[in-house]
């Protein structure tokens, strides 16, 4: 099963590029465009005659990931300038984190990041322990992390589907793969039943632990699905990676610039994917991932099918890890806080902000916490703002569209792999 | 069969076969969700009949009593003319095939030709649809559509104009007939044979909007390309038309390619041809649900440079064969 | 999280400000900019993470009252605190570090925009002024981000909404 060195990316893939530093850190010469196309274009001077044509691909679209809309200049089938207009699925969860106490909250931000809805309650819960000043048992570290690997493998599965479909249709090639990912997903979401008792949107991370232990036999049985998935996965690279029409569709498509997207704050595949070798599990470890190594996936393509082949590393590496970390949880207490029966029984310790990350499948996901120092409504935060990869990933689209045909368009979109209750909140 | 007259033959046997073909497309639905479900490791349609055989009927019915919405902007004359036009269109190009000894309803000497040019007025319906839709997804639908339609028009003739060649005649069933004893076009000559059926496919599958070069109707990109406006039946009739043109280049290309009615030995019959046709039916389907959809300008760079060249290759090298062999 | 040293450093002497633990240095409005591209261009912290403003209400000033036994204290006015974050990604010699600083601004007041230093702070800032009504000057686009474009008020604020019997649903 630990065929790490064979799934990272193909080292001839990589052999040959020319590296340069930005920021710091190495990233391939080759990606780093002149100049960027220019997001504010005034359309009316660049095109006085109006030959251009506004194509609205408005917030109900079959590929457009959730309710985003884009409005698309075209001049016949080549972009021109691209606004995303978001707030389609603004829920107003920052303000409700103002009203509700520390251990209310979990459920609300489980439903931002709807595909991997723990990756959220993790990152949401690591700020309040902060705040509270709450240590989490080494126990309750491991099933974070050993969730969290698992989520990723998920969300990643979902990405793959939906990937699919944008290039295929539902009627056609890309419902097939997108039918054998959902049979994969159905089986981690029986999993998570059988631990949290939901298929989806837990509430099962709390400020200083978790609230559900590992049943017996979790242990086996997700070790087992796990391999299922490994083995799978191999069907799916076949049926995907050498797929003629895919590779066309995908290969110099889409090519992000590293130092645009660091710039933008662009986390996650997508950078990772443009040769900037950067995980917050490695680089800044949380949870367990202080207790083993993760071998990060970069690419130096920049275009679709290089985020493409990170996604699959990553989903590998992280039934790795996962296995690993089941083979050896340790025993003990899964919540350092006594179970919570009143709302208000954890409170604040000051009034100053506090700033915690984790690496979602998307990339940083953090949470910036302000206390309220008042005696009266410390068990309540004073503001909470959660930093949403997808937000950042989702700002790329106007300096990618440029140039490119519509199909291109919605194949980029899809690679990028934006939730829109992540962007929107 | 056949009639003296050649107006009751035409009718009769229209009749016949454009309803056989018309009750095979309607099945071929329930068969490819049958065969797409079990590609995805699922059953397919079960409920509806035994082993779902009579989803197509409640597709049809349900088609037929949803409401007719015509958007208020839209051209109407164009907008209702175009879906019974392209069924239309399609089902002309059958006049010509053979689809067993004698049963052919106008054997024209001129077959193939017709054949081939009536199907390329199915150009115009499609264009009329995206442009009346006064929708811009349609009309980009219908733009591209137009652009690939008469792009492949010319690899599609430049292949099959090797059984032309090769039969020396452009009837159909002088076609056929030159192939009987298992000389098929296919398999001889060996090689190109293959490659010219291969591209007579390939150019037909891009004719009939069908994926990989599905790019009109990208359900993805365009919701549904140029049908987006299209509701009920109307709707219906592009599906039709779509499925129709699909049996139909299968029924040409085992006419062309692969002998008609020749069987093994002394059985020719309409079950050699059913066969060959359903053999190349479940092929299109398969790679249906295989492949996701080429992007517009790499459709026209194949075309134009690579089919086209290809195709020119094998006129003239079924030219030369016919010379020295 | 680690917090980095050399851009403490150049907060204190390069700008004279005073640094508090785990919050950073306030920064004036006049000399944000040019703190912010000290940081990025010479201290490599070019990763944009997230910009939020939070609004404190105005507390009235409280008389003294001798009977009651109640001290006077000033009121404080309406402000907003814009925070910033930056981080400097790890490469193999360094591990990844957070800076974080902020500026003070009357509620509805104005602050300059740091998008012509970080690309990534466009959105940010929209997010910012369309939630809790900060304007970023020099914008290139401020608009509502989120909220309808025609939206009254600003909804994150402390004094929005307070009273959930009714809603302002238009």
């Amino acid at each position: 099963m630990n065929e790490i060195e064979s799934s990272l990316p193909n080292a001839s893939l990589n052999d040959g590029v020319q590296w340069t530093t930005v920021g710091g850190v190495q990233v391939p010469v080759e990606l780093l465009a002149p100049a960027w196309p220019d997001p504010f274009l005034d359309v009316e001077e660049y095109d006085p005659d109006g030959d251009l044509m506004v194509l609205n691909m408005g917030p109900q679209h079959p590929s457009t990931h959730g309710v985003l809309r884009v409005k698309l200049v075209l001049d016949g089938e080549i972009c021109i300038k691209c606004v995303p207009y978001l707030g389609y699925l603004h829920r107003g969860v920052e303000k409700l984190c103002e009203r509700l106490s520390y251990v209310q909250i979990t459920p609300i931000v489980d439903k931002n990041d709807y595909v991997s809805p723990m990756t959220n309650e993790l990152a949401i819960n690591m700020a309040f322990e902060a705040l509270v000043g709450a240590e989490v048992p080494r126990r309750a570290r491991y099933i974070r992390t050993i969730c969290a690997e698992i989520q990723r493998v998920g969300s990643h599965l979902l990405w793959l589907g939906t990937f699919g479909l944008d290039m295929g249709g539902a009627i056609g090639g890309g419902g097939s793969i997108f039918m054998h990912t959902f049979r994969e997903r159905e089986l981690l979401l029986d999993l998570f039943e059988d631990l949290t008792g939901c298929r989806f949107h837990y509430n099962t991370h709390t400020v200083g632990g978790n609230r559900h232990d590992i049943p017996a036999g979790w242990a086996d049985k997700a070790v087992k699905v796990l391999g299922i998935i490994g083995t799978r996965l191999n069907e799916y690279e076949d049926f995907v990676r050498d797929n003629h029409v895919f590779r066309a569709r995908t290969v110099g498509v889409g090519m992000v610039d590293p130092k645009l997207a660091i710039e933008l704050g662009v986390s996650g595949p997508v950078l990772r994917a443009s040769g900037v070798d950067v995980d917050l599990r490695r680089d800044q470890p949380y949870a367990a991932y202080d207790e083993i190594e993760i071998a990060v996936p970069t690419e130096t393509g920049g275009d679709c099918f290089a985020r493409y082949l990170v996604r699959v590393a990553e989903m590998r590496e992280s039934i790795r890890v996962a296995t690993e970390l089941l083979g050896g949880v340790p025993e003990g207490p899964i919540c350092s806080l006594k179970p919570v029966k009143l709302p208000g029984a954890v409170k604040a310790k000051h009034g100053r902000g506090v700033y915690t990350a984790i690496e979602s499948p998307r990339g940083e996901l953090g949470t910036f916490v302000v206390g309220n120092p008042e005696r009266r409504q410390s068990a309540i935060p004073y503001r909470c703002k959660i930093r949403s990869p997808s937000m950042h990933a989702l700002q790329l689209l106007p300096y990618l569209c440029p140039g490119n045909n519509i199909s291109d368009i919605i194949v980029t979109l899809g690679s990028l792999d934006p939730i829109m209750g992540e962007v929107d909140r | 069969m056949s009639f003296e007259n050649p107006w009751v033959h035409g009718l009769v046997l229209g009749l016949i076969i454009a309803n056989v073909s018309l009750g095979i497309t309607g099945y071929s639905i329930w068969f490819e969700r049958k065969f797409a479900g079990r590609m995805q490791s699922r059953p397919g349609p079960t409920v509806v009949g035994p082993w779902g055989l009579l989803q197509p009927i409640a597709d049809v019915l349900k088609l037929m009593q949803k409401e007719d919405i015509t958007p208020a902007s839209a051209d109407k004359g164009l907008y209702n003319l175009a879906p019974p036009l392209t069924v239309f269109v399609v089902l002309s190009t059958l006049a010509v095939i053979p689809v067993a000894p004698g049963w052919i309803v106008a054997d024209l000497h001129i077959g193939v030709l017709f054949a081939l040019a009536i199907g390329s007025l199915g150009v115009f319906p499609v264009w009329m649809a995206g442009w009346a839709s006064n929708n811009k997804y349609a009309l980009l639908g219908g733009m591209r559509s137009a652009a690939q339609s008469i792009s492949y028009e010319i690899p599609l003739l430049l292949s099959a104009t090797v059984p032309i060649i090769l039969a020396d005649s452009f009837r159909i069933s002088d076609i056929v007939d030159a192939q009987l004893g298992g000389h098929w076009f296919a398999f001889w000559p060996p090689g190109p044979g293959m490659a010219a059926f291969v591209l007579f496919f390939l150019c037909s599958l891009a004719e009939s909007n069908r994926i990989p070069f599905d790019i009109p109707e990208a359900e993805s990109e365009l919701v549904s390309g140029v049908s987006t406006e299209y509701s009920g039946m109307k709707f219906g009739l592009f599906q039709l038309a779509e499925y129709l043109h699909t049996f139909i280049i299968s029924l040409t290309a085992a006419a062309l390619f692969f002998g008609g009615w020749d069987g093994p030995g002394e059985n020719d019959g309409f079950v050699w041809m059913a066969i060959k046709t359903l053999t190349l039916f479940v092929g299109i389907f398969w790679i249906r649900w295989s492949y996701m959809r080429y992007r517009s300008d790499q459709l026209m760079a194949m075309c134009w440079k690579f089919f086209l060249p290809l195709g020119l290759a094998l006129v003239m090298f079924s030219a030369l064969w016919v010379h020295l062999v | 999280m680690s917090w980095a040293e050399d851009a403490t450093q150049l907060a204190v002497e390069r700008f004279g400000l005073e640094v508090c633990e785990h919050e950073g240095p306030e920064v004036g409005t006049d000399r944000l900019v040019a703190f912010c591209r000290a940081l990025k261009d010479e201290l490599d912290f070019c990763f944009f993470v997230y910009v939020v403003s939070v609004h404190y209400p105005e507390v009235p000033p409280v008389e003294a009252d001798a009977e009651a036994g109640v001290e006077a204290t000033p009121g404080i006015p309406d402000r907003t605190v814009v925070n910033y974050r930056v981080r400097r990604l790890a490469n193999g010699d360094r591990p990844t570090e957070t800076f974080a600083f902020r500026t003070t601004v009357p509620t509805g007041g104005s602050t300059p925009t740091v998008s012509g230093v970080w690309v990534g702070a466009d959105w940010q800032e929209r997010e910012q002024y369309d939630l809790v009504g900060t304007v970023f000057s020099d914008h290139p686009d401020l608009r509502r981000i989120m909220m309808p474009e025609d939206w009254p008020g600003h909804p994150l604020r402390r004094d929005y909404a307070i009273e959930t019997s009714h809603f302002p649903w238009r």
